[in-house]
């Protein structure tokens, strides 16, 4: 570490984190990986899954958080539960699937059994049980909480509620649901997972850096005519789109106002999907209809795993200091014809994915800096357009698209969760 | 059954295309290719081509020349410099379709040095199926579809002809 005299348990975070620079030790020193882990994946918000990846009854779906393993569970009265996928009894991994449907959750180690709640129900040879049914549950994690059917669960029951955390980005998470006429997503087309090699801070940083693209995806625009061309690729004068801070660590490219026409967003003319225009008009009304189908979908992160990448839906995984997973579902859209879905796939496979023609640069790019940061390591310079970024009523700041503002944003927030004016009691859930 | 003449021409077919994209010439690799091409590497095994599962790449014959576009651009970061590559292809099995088609299911390691960045050796063990069909003389491919051993775990940047 760079600090030598300081003799603290965690690193000063409020010295490696200014408004203009970061340290480098932020995305390799193993102790705020670790630090990170409790404070970001355990105490605060997580993303976990869509609700619409378990509609009935007894479907569940498996994901990580951070180290722990976890499975999010609908039960027969509509509840959606984020239980630890841990037996209560000898730690085995209880849901052994990635996806299913279940009515009951039998460990296969020595058949200990629990309801959708994680209630323990049934324990094999039961004459040698002593114990309290009721204190052999699963665990459940304290909050779980959903907006416009996308779940969040904390491990800290002391959490402020979910809208606290969202803010004002509630706002990011309605216009894409938006999308929809009936204002609905599916995630039913399956996960891709892209492991990249690099810290996983570098996933939610870069997927709302404007300033990257000319030079990471040249190949890109020479290759093929897109909507970026308007929306990221002009000069510094043409450019119209936007970089913004909505607070809470939450970051967006703003694309809208480079696009004039409606569907520019989705790469087709505008009278390509009649069907989903006249319902989008049907539905919001000729003003907000007219105006989704010329904005099209936000670009943004939502503190600390979730980006809304326009017709996809991301989760970003921690891995290790320099491992991570960038993992990538098409947004499906509730509502429309089939034709606006297909789109909407074939454009998630161009991309995103180990595949894509865009993420597979961001990816080696991402890797080369994770090997430039190893050593003793040197400061980032997050300086670039400070003085020029706007200040809305609503305090969202904006700023030209090229400028660091939703880096600045992400900073901001990420030490104000690390290094809180008072310590918290974080110690103990240190792995 | 299939002749000797006919096992014999596949086996080049497939050798020849491997060479091609182990040795990142992409033109030449394309120029196997016919007009209704589909390259396909599934999520999951048991994929359907025109489901709605995402696939993790999915070109039909547009796209892959895009595809082909963007790599020979020479500014693809991903492959940039080309990965160093050599495959193995065993287990070779030719199924005859058609007066002219085949189709060729095989079991292929593909070993990648990943040297645009991290350095690693990267394995890449897989089941493929070409479809093939003699077209004025010539073999070619109008179908490549690579089930990954790993397709739905955690798969590294995979910007080659695999």
């Amino acid at each position: 570490m760079m600090n030598q005299t300081d003799t603290s348990k965690f690193p000063r975070y409020d010295k490696l984190i200014t408004d203009a620079r970061v340290h480098s030790s932020l995305y390799t020193d193993e102790k705020v990986f670790e630090d990170e882990l409790n404070k970001i994946f355990r105490m605060g918000w997580v993303f976990i899954c869509h609700d619409s990846e378990i509609p009935n009854a007894g479907d569940f779906v498996r994901r990580n958080v951070g180290r722990e393993p976890v499975f999010a569970i609908r039960s027969r009265d509509g509840e959606i539960s984020v239980i630890v996928n841990r037996c209560a009894h000898r730690g085995n991994i209880i849901c052994q699937e990635d996806k299913g449907n279940t009515k009951a959750l039998v460990c296969q180690y020595h058949g200990w059994a629990y309801d959708t709640k994680g209630a323990l129900v049934d324990v094999p040879y039961p004459g040698g049980f002593k114990g309290d049914f009721s204190c052999h549950g699963l665990e459940r994690l304290p909050l779980v909480d959903s907006y416009q059917g996308f779940v969040f669960a904390s491990f800290n029951e002391n959490a402020p509620p979910l809208l606290n955390h969202l803010g004002r980005a509630t706002e990011l998470i309605d216009r894409a649901v938006e999308m929809s006429p009936v204002g609905r997503i599916r995630l039913s087309g399956g996960w891709v997972r892209h492991q990249l090699n690099c810290n996983w801070k570098m996933l939610p940083e870069n997927d709302t850096d404007g300033y990257h693209v000319n030079f990471v995806h040249p190949s890109f625009a020479q290759a093929i005519r897109s909507n970026y061309d308007e929306a990221v690729l002009d000069d510094e004068e043409g450019l119209k789109s936007l970089a913004k801070d909505w607070g809470n660590g939450h970051t967006e490219l703003f694309f809208s106002p480079s696009y004039t026409r409606p569907l520019e967003w989705f790469g087709c003319a505008e009278d390509r999907h009649p069907a989903y225009t006249k319902a989008l008009l049907a539905a919001y009304g000729e003003e907000k209809g007219g105006r989704i189908l010329r904005d099209g979908p936000p670009h943004a992160v939502i503190f600390p795993n979730l980006f809304l990448g326009e017709m996809n839906i991301v989760r970003f995984e921690p891995v290790a200091p320099g491992v991570c997973l960038h993992v990538h579902t098409p947004m499906y859209l509730e509502g429309v014809e089939d034709d606006v879905n297909k789109r909407i796939l074939r454009q998630s496979e161009g991309a995103l994915g180990p595949t894509a023609f865009l993420l597979a640069d961001d990816c080696v790019i991402a890797e080369r800096a994770q090997n430039a940061l190893q050593g003793k390591g040197r400061w980032l310079d997050l300086s670039r357009g400070a003085e020029r970024e706007v200040v809305a009523d609503d305090g969202v700041i904006s700023s030209h698209l090229t400028d660091e503002t939703p880096n600045r944003g992400f900073w901001r927030h990420y030490r104000s969760v690390m290094h809180p004016e008072t310590p918290t009691s974080g110690e103990s859930a240190v792995a | 059954m299939i002749s000797v003449e006919d096992r014999l021409e596949v086996e080049a077919f497939l050798f020849k295309e491997a060479r091609l994209a182990d040795e990142s010439r992409y033109s030449e690799w394309e120029a196997l290719v016919d007009d209704d091409m589909h390259y396909w590497v599934p999520l999951q095994e048991s994929q359907e081509p025109d489901s709605d599962q995402v696939s993790i790449l999915n070109d039909n014959r547009t796209r892959l020349a895009t595809r082909i576009r963007q790599l020979n651009t020479g500014v693809r970061h991903a492959q940039l410099p080309p990965s160093r590559m050599r495959r193995s292809i065993s287990n070779i099995e030719i199924e005859k379709t058609g007066a002219d088609e085949y189709v060729v299911r095989s079991n292929v390691v593909l070993y990648e040095f990943r040297r645009q960045a991290t350095k690693e050796l990267e394995v890449w063990p897989a089941r493929v199926e070409h479809k093939l069909r003699r077209k004025d003389g010539e073999l070619k491919m109008f179908s490549k579809h690579i089930f990954l051993l790993n397709s739905e775990g955690s798969i590294r940047g995979l910007s080659f002809i695999i």
